[in-house]
């Protein structure tokens, strides 16, 4: 009996620190670019300086100052948020469709969609710039960031929201018809209240992708539509220079969506199944 | 109309807007692969607008088959994927089971775990490979001469520098070499997905019947066998969701090898297609349908891995 006790005794004790240090291994990079951006260029490539040196915000004010980071975090936060809300739009409707009143080819669809998130998108960065540039004329516009975001993060959305909307019986649905009410009203009034959970963690998740994209948004704008992710690649400096700049830019760009992901960590935790969960 | 028939029409504008975002670069694609198309070329120069008169047949094939990193980058991104898949599920296994028993700070402990997740991809790379993987100027050049500073003086001590001596200087690893670039892009997307498979993971590990366990604990089953019979086998959905979505995502890897290898050598499908971009049309067009043809393979795959308990 003893024995039994002194192991559980040894788990309890155990068991937080092995998760306390295997989280704190993997926040550590995340401190150490936050941690580093309050240091100058010069001080953060000084081992002695490594934990001692003067915090400073000089990064900081240099990079409002003089690289203009309003604009790019406006344009992030614009061109994501129209996305997803595009994204959803579309998605929701077709998401609902394939749940209710799935065909034959409803899975083959569904695939079908995937595989376009797996087309190389190298292969065709030529001819969009030059569809976009010189026949459209929609190069370097918010139009275009929002319309390449929404598509690509389209089948992901479209695969999240059918795999909610699968999980809702049937019968309430059908049951609406008999009431008469109207296929706009059962999604809004039924369907988006029921999956609610579903419907916002995709949402988020489309969101953080769309932030964090960094092909097209850095290949199809110049000024005008550029978000944060052109402003990391303008501040890629060849390896051991500007260590500081580097790190305010870069936590500025990452900690809006770091933070906005801890506030939602419950509904992630929920709410990110894939379908995974019966 | 049936009464079917408007509710599914609802599902159109979706498949028409990826029809088009599908159609109209891989017909593009599809046609420069046939034609000579260089953006540059001062004797040729009818080369570098495309039109039919450049026909080339199957030449850019051709030389793309000939190309000596054509099988290296298929090899690479092989490699790699099967790499950050397998690191990601196995960690993603252990963490997920770590952190579902409740212990003092778990909320923070999850937040703390999840947020690689939500780091943008360039500056995962651009963190990883100068601030931490620099052999110099980053942490690991820093700790190793720390080290080796500490060797050093240690060897000044009567008995103890005797041992100590016999230590060698360790060298610090340059993650720019082509092999040792590829090690380091699988270390920071393995870093930055094992929160998610953790995410996936979790979730369903709550749904686990616990009375099973219970029961399991009383026949003397053993905290190990308990994983491996159970859990594992109630996770097996999740992990082919995890490896699925994965595979989507990092077959298309760019940002991460193009910022750490600058043209070292290491490089994916999707880099060599990005190189061959640079100037030749034509030949990143044929790779690219190479890479839609590998897409389409894997897709099956995974279409027959997930498909099947997709639609119940």
């Amino acid at each position: 009996m003893a024995a039994v006790t002194d192991r559980s005794k040894l788990s309890t004790v155990l068991w937080p620190v092995l998760a306390w240090t295997i989280a704190l291994i993997f926040f550590f990079p995340i401190f150490w670019l936050v941690f580093t951006s309050f240091k100058t260029d010069a001080d953060a490539v000084k081992p002695e300086m490594l934990f001692s040196f003067t915090p400073t915000l000089e990064n900081y004010t240099n990079m409002t100052q003089n690289y203009d980071y309003w604009r790019f975090a406006t344009n992030s936060v614009i061109t994501s948020t129209f996305a997803t809300l595009f994204a959803l739009f579309v998605g929701v409707p077709a998401a609902y469709a394939m749940a209710f009143n799935p065909s034959r080819h409803t899975k083959d669809i569904l695939m079908w969609m995937l595989s376009t998130k797996m087309l190389p998108a190298a292969a065709v960065l030529y001819p969009m710039t030059f569809l976009t540039k010189n026949f459209l004329g929609i190069f370097d516009t918010h139009f275009l960031v929002i319309l390449v975001l929404c598509l690509i993060n389209l089948p992901i959305v479209i695969w999240m929201l059918f795999t909610y909307f699968k999980e809702i019986p049937k019968e309430i649905i059908e049951a609406s018809k008999m009431d008469g009410v109207t296929t706009w009203g059962e999604i809004k009034d039924i369907l988006i209240p029921l999956a609610w959970g579903g419907v916002a963690s995709t949402a988020l998740l489309c969101f953080i992708f769309c932030w964090n994209e960094a092909y097209w948004t850095v290949r199809l704008t110049t000024v005008d539509a550029a978000t944060l992710s052109k402003l990391i690649e303008g501040n890629r400096a060849p390896e051991g220079l500007f260590f500081g700049r580097l790190s305010a830019v870069s936590t500025a760009a990452v900690m809006p969506i770091v933070i906005l992901g801890w506030f939602c960590q419950k509904q992630l935790v929920q709410g990110l199944t894939f379908g995974a969960v019966k | 109309m049936s009464d079917r028939s408007i509710p599914r029409l609802l599902q159109t504008p979706a498949v028409i807007l990826l029809l088009i975002w599908m159609i109209v670069p891989l017909s593009m694609t599809l046609y420069f692969s046939f034609i000579r198309y260089v953006l540059n070329n001062l004797r040729r120069p009818e080369w570098t607008t495309p039109s039919p008169s450049n026909w080339r047949g199957f030449g850019n094939y051709e030389y793309v088959l000939n190309a000596k990193d054509f099988w290296f980058a298929i090899q690479n991104s092989v490699f790699i994927v099967s790499s950050i898949l397998i690191l990601t599920v196995i960690l993603g296994l252990g963490i997920a089971v770590l952190v579902n028993r409740s212990f003092p700070g778990r909320g923070i402990v999850r937040v703390l775990l999840i947020s690689p997740f939500f780091v943008m991809p360039a500056v995962n790379a651009v963190l990883w490979i100068n601030m931490i993987l620099d052999p110099v100027l980053g942490l690991q050049g820093i700790a190793v001469d720390g080290m080796n500073s500490l060797v050093a003086g240690l060897r000044d001590f009567p008995v103890l520098g005797a041992f100590f001596s016999l230590w060698p200087e360790i060298e610090p690893i340059s993650f720019r070499a082509t092999q040792t670039s590829a090690y380091a892009v699988i270390m920071m997307v393995t870093w930055q997905w094992t929160p998610f498979a953790v995410l996936i993971f979790m979730t369903s590990l709550q749904s686990e019947d616990e009375s099973q366990k219970e029961a399991a604990t009383l026949d003397g089953a053993s905290p190990w066998s308990q994983f491996i019979n159970l859990t594992v086998p109630h996770l097996a959905r999740p992990i082919a969701i995890v490896v699925m979505i994965q595979s989507i995502f990092h077959l298309s890897l760019y940002a991460e090898i193009e910022i750490v290898s600058r043209g070292n050598g290491n490089k994916n499908l999707p880099y060599l297609i990005g190189e061959f971009a640079s100037n030749n049309i034509g030949a990143a067009s044929a790779t690219g349908i190479f890479a839609v043809i590998l897409a389409n393979i894997i897709a099956i795959f995974l279409l027959r891995m997930v498909g099947k308990s997709l639609m119940d």
